[in-house]
């Protein structure tokens, strides 16, 4: 039942793309496509929901081969595994409900069937990623999202920062790739093949050939690998794609930029967990965690709504990293599947917000509007004024950044938190909606999915850190608590600045309404997503089982024994981590392996009490400086950003990540292009001219004389003898016919002589 | 009488026709030439049947009578292209029927 099935679910989101190309093809236009890409993401749902039942204790790849070159054969296949078909059903499932949210949100865009066909064609990508059993599989629909993120990201191709924002994405997730594709290279040259599982996968051949002596290849190699999840998952540093990407169409945000997609690099480190190592874990685990706190930093000063969720989805994707560098595997996944229900949920609902305040722009400026439905789209004139004789205390915080020299683009009026407030008596669904999420992400405890899976990556990297006496883990620990207290503070300032307090702008605020149906429904079933009820898959230990990772506690010499040199007290700091039970096991054998993978949510009892103690700690004081700053205003916003003002300036710059890139890299691009122009115009330019020069006045001289004396005198001689021979062999034809005669009689005559001399 | 004399004669009918042929500048002669060799030819039938074949084998005699029906039919046509000939060109000479001549 599992080919079947599965190819049933890639089938069907790929039908509903290809009926809409084939249409596209003969240059028709099917109004419906809406329809038929959801009820194929439902079909693929629900064949999502039977796999569950068909997940086996050990999973075996079904794979055919695919191309044969020399003694290389690659094959392509499934991979079904419980964490597949979570991920299966994730994707799905909200991808299912996207569509239905987009039938509301994106109606009337005069490309709406394109919209839909695209979703389907990102849909097919994604499952086509997450069953794949080998790294080619992955890579192809690796790219393939890649594209579709490109296609719906540029959707609004009309505004030029929508155009940019997708050339940008696409350019700097390729950068990553890039690297992985290196690190796949360095895969298959070691092991001959792609594929993962089996007998021939990678990974069993690395469990079995490996030494001590290829730790540090395999650590490159784990390291370039996970530079394609660096720039998918918009990790540092290339994260800035990730906020820009926001000019795509909302539902798109919630599907790609923060469900799905940018999971997906957390879905391949994951995958690749067996065969990292210390260094690359570690490496992993300190991108994770410095995204993690990073993006949290700037999510703080954010007023843009979608760009305050996007930097949290960094951050969030952050934290997925940092579990699964610190080896909480199913935490990682865990907090990966918690994180696409309430971040989508949170997407979506923004994009609720914003439909309601941009049905508003519509109705008051229909004169102005070529496309009415264009959401997103800039609408300067007659809301900057508005904003600049605006009552919120947040817009002198805006005079004030006004008047730096800033790259940071202007925020389009319906996305800007500072025009929101008081929305929850008017859009009551999405405010309960969202609140649910938002508690869901702080971490509030026990009634809400993103608690325990936060919990458990706290606990997870607490407990290594425990457990192995490790400096590295207690900063990774305290990078993710405090990104954790930030998380929660940021998401509740949304939340006041949304829907408590005065109405800031009067004007846009009667004329927002709630959503309609198509739109709060999946809100509500996100809603109820974010309860804890996915937590009875990960936290049944049985369905979700981390695979072993051989090499991560390979005897290495940078491991010291606690007992030998330290007293078993200290610890030695080193790039390898440090490890008491990596000592131990030096000492005493194997017999630990696996029991450091399956630490994510269980064991370790006093770790994860300490963690959750500590997260439930630091998201109620989150919450608490929340409600003081943009609540009650005890506290003021703007005098805090005053006092440590390059503190502010650095996140409101975040972190000039942007400017560095522009300063540096592009100026550095283009002073190397400028060159190569030169060098272009003047050397290159200079060798052709000098070759046409040479060709035109020496050698075609040579060759024109040749041609005019060797060629032409031979022709014309041939053509002189022949003329002359003709004109002599022309005389026997006489045409008189007893000449003939003659001449054959004579010969007649000599034959016989001749047969007669004979 | 033997083989030798007929074939002597018929020689000499032959070269006769093939002179005739080659040199008269009229087209009946030139026909009548050709008359010449059909009928040393056809001699020569005559005489190989006589002489070469037992007696009751006549085939070599009756196709010198087909022979001779060859030569009538073919000098009525003959003469019919003269006449056309004389009526197009007011000649009966070959080599001043030369309008084909490049």
């Amino acid at each position: 039942m599992i080919v079947p099935l599965i190819s049933l679910i890639l089938l069907c989101p790929l039908a509903a793309f290809a009926i809409f190309g084939l249409l596209g093809l003969a240059n028709r236009r099917f109004p419906r496509q809406d329809y038929l890409s959801t009820v194929a993401m439902l079909v693929a749902l629900v064949c999502s929901f039977l796999l569950l039942r068909e997940v086996v204790p050990t999973p075996e790849p079904h794979t055919v081969n695919w191309i044969s070159l020399g003694g290389v054969t690659f094959s392509m296949g499934f991979y079904l595994d419980s964490v597949t078909v979570i991920m299966l059903i994730v994707v799905t499932l909200v991808s299912s409900l996207v569509h239905i949210f987009s039938m509301g949100y994106m109606h009337g865009d005069p490309r709406y069937p394109r919209f839909f066909a695209y979703l389907s064609l990102f849909s097919f990508s994604m499952l086509f990623l997450v069953v794949s059993d080998n790294l080619l599989g992955i890579y192809i629909g690796w790219e393939l999202v890649g594209l579709c993120s490109y296609l719906l990201i540029g959707f609004w191709f009309e505004k030029d920062s929508a155009a940019n924002a997708c050339k940008k994405a696409f350019l700097t997730t390729r950068v990553g790739d890039v690297g992985m594709f290196i690190g796949m290279m360095m895969l298959f040259t070691k092991f001959d093949t792609l594929a993962l599982y089996g007998e021939g996968g990678i990974f069993a051949q690395a469990a079995a050939q490996l030494s001590t002596a290829d730790m540090v290849w395999l650590s490159i190699a784990g390291v370039l690998i996970f530079c394609g999840a660096i720039g998918k998952s918009a990790q540092m540093p290339l994260h800035t794609w990730l906020p820009d990407a926001m000019e795509g169409p909302t539902p798109v945000s919630a599907l790609i930029h923060a469900a799905t997609m940018v999971a997906a690099g957390v879905y391949l480190t994951a995958r690749m967990f067996p065969i990292l190592t210390e260094t690359s874990s570690l490496v992993i685990a300190y991108v994770g965690g410095i995204t993690a706190l990073v993006a949290a930093t700037i999510a703080i000063v954010r007023f843009d709504i979608k760009r305050v969720l996007a930097y949290s989805t960094i951050s969030q994707l952050g934290y997925m990293m940092l579990a699964i560098g610190a080896g909480s595997y199913v935490a990682g996944l865990f907090h990966l599947t918690t994180h696409a229900f309430f971040k989508a949920l949170l997407f979506l609902g923004s994009g609720s917000v914003i439909h309601a305040f941009h049905a508003m722009h519509a109705h008051g400026h229909d004169d102005e509007h070529a496309h009415a439905h264009s959401q997103d789209s800039h609408q300067p004139s007659a809301i900057s004024s508005q904003q600049e004789s605006g009552t919120s205390p947040d817009t002198s915080l805006l005079t004030t950044e006004s008047r730096q020299p800033t790259a940071i683009p202007e925020i389009p009026p319906d996305q800007d938190m500072r025009n929101m407030g008081g929305l929850r008596h008017k859009m009551p669904i999405t405010f309960v909606t969202m609140l649910i999420a938002t508690l869901s992400i702080s971490g509030v405890p026990f009634i809400f999915s993103g608690f325990w899976s936060k919990d458990a990556i706290l606990g997870g990297v607490l407990g290594r850190a425990m457990e192995w006496n490790s400096v590295h883990h207690y900063i990774l620990f305290i990078m993710a608590l405090s990104a954790a207290g930030i998380t929660a503070f940021y998401m509740f300032r949304l939340i006041f600045m949304t829907f408590f307090g005065e109405p800031r702008n009067q004007e846009m605020h009667d004329m927002a309404h709630e959503s309609p149906k198509s739109m709060t429904v999946p809100l509500l079933i996100l809603a109820a997503l974010s309860l804890p009820v996915v937590n009875i898959l990960w936290f049944n230990e049985t369905y979700v089982k981390p695979p072993p990772q051989p090499h991560l506690h390979a005897p290495q010499h940078a491991y010291v024994s606690p007992d030998s040199n330290t007293g078993g007290k200290g610890y030695t700091v080193s790039l390898f981590g440090v490890s008491e039970a990596a000592a131990a096991e030096e000492n005493g054998g194997h017999d630990t392996h696996g029991a450091h993978g399956d630490d994510g949510h269980h064991g370790h009892g006093p770790a994860h009490m300490i963690a959750m103690v500590l997260s439930i700690c630091v998201a109620g004081l989150g919450i608490f400086f929340s409600w003081l700053f943009y609540h009650r205003r005890t506290l003021s916003a703007e005098s805090v950003a005053t006092t440590f003002r390059p503190v502010y300036n650095l996140f409101w710059h975040k972190y000039y990540f942007d400017e560095f890139y522009d300063g540096v890299l592009v100026a550095l691009t283009v002073w190397k292009a400028r060159l190569f122009a030169q060098f272009d115009g003047s050397v290159v330019d200079g060798i052709v001219n000098g070759v046409g020069v040479v060709t035109r006045d020496i050698l075609a001289a040579f060759v024109g004389l040749f041609d005019n004396h060797v060629v032409d005198g031979l022709v014309n001689r041939v053509a002189q003898v022949t003329w002359a021979v003709g004109g002599r062999i022309r005389r026997i034809q006489t045409g008189a016919i007893q000449t003939y005669l003659f001449v054959v009689l004579a010969g007649i005559v000599l034959l016989i002589l001749i047969f007669r001399a004979l | 009488m033997t083989l030798q004399h007929y074939l002597v004669i018929s020689a000499i009918l032959f070269t006769l026709g093939i002179f005739a042929v080659l040199t008269r500048r009229n087209a009946i002669s030139i026909l009548m030439g050709i008359e010449l060799i059909l009928n040393s030819c056809n001699l020569n039938f005559a005489a190989f049947s006589r002489f070469m074949t037992p007696p009751e084998d006549i085939s070599g005699q009756i196709i010198a009578i087909f022979g001779i029906v060859l030569a009538a039919a073919e000098a009525a046509v003959f003469l019919a292209i003269i006449l056309a000939i004389y009526r197009e060109f007011g000649s009966i000479r070959p080599d001043e029927v030369d309008t084909l001549k490049g």
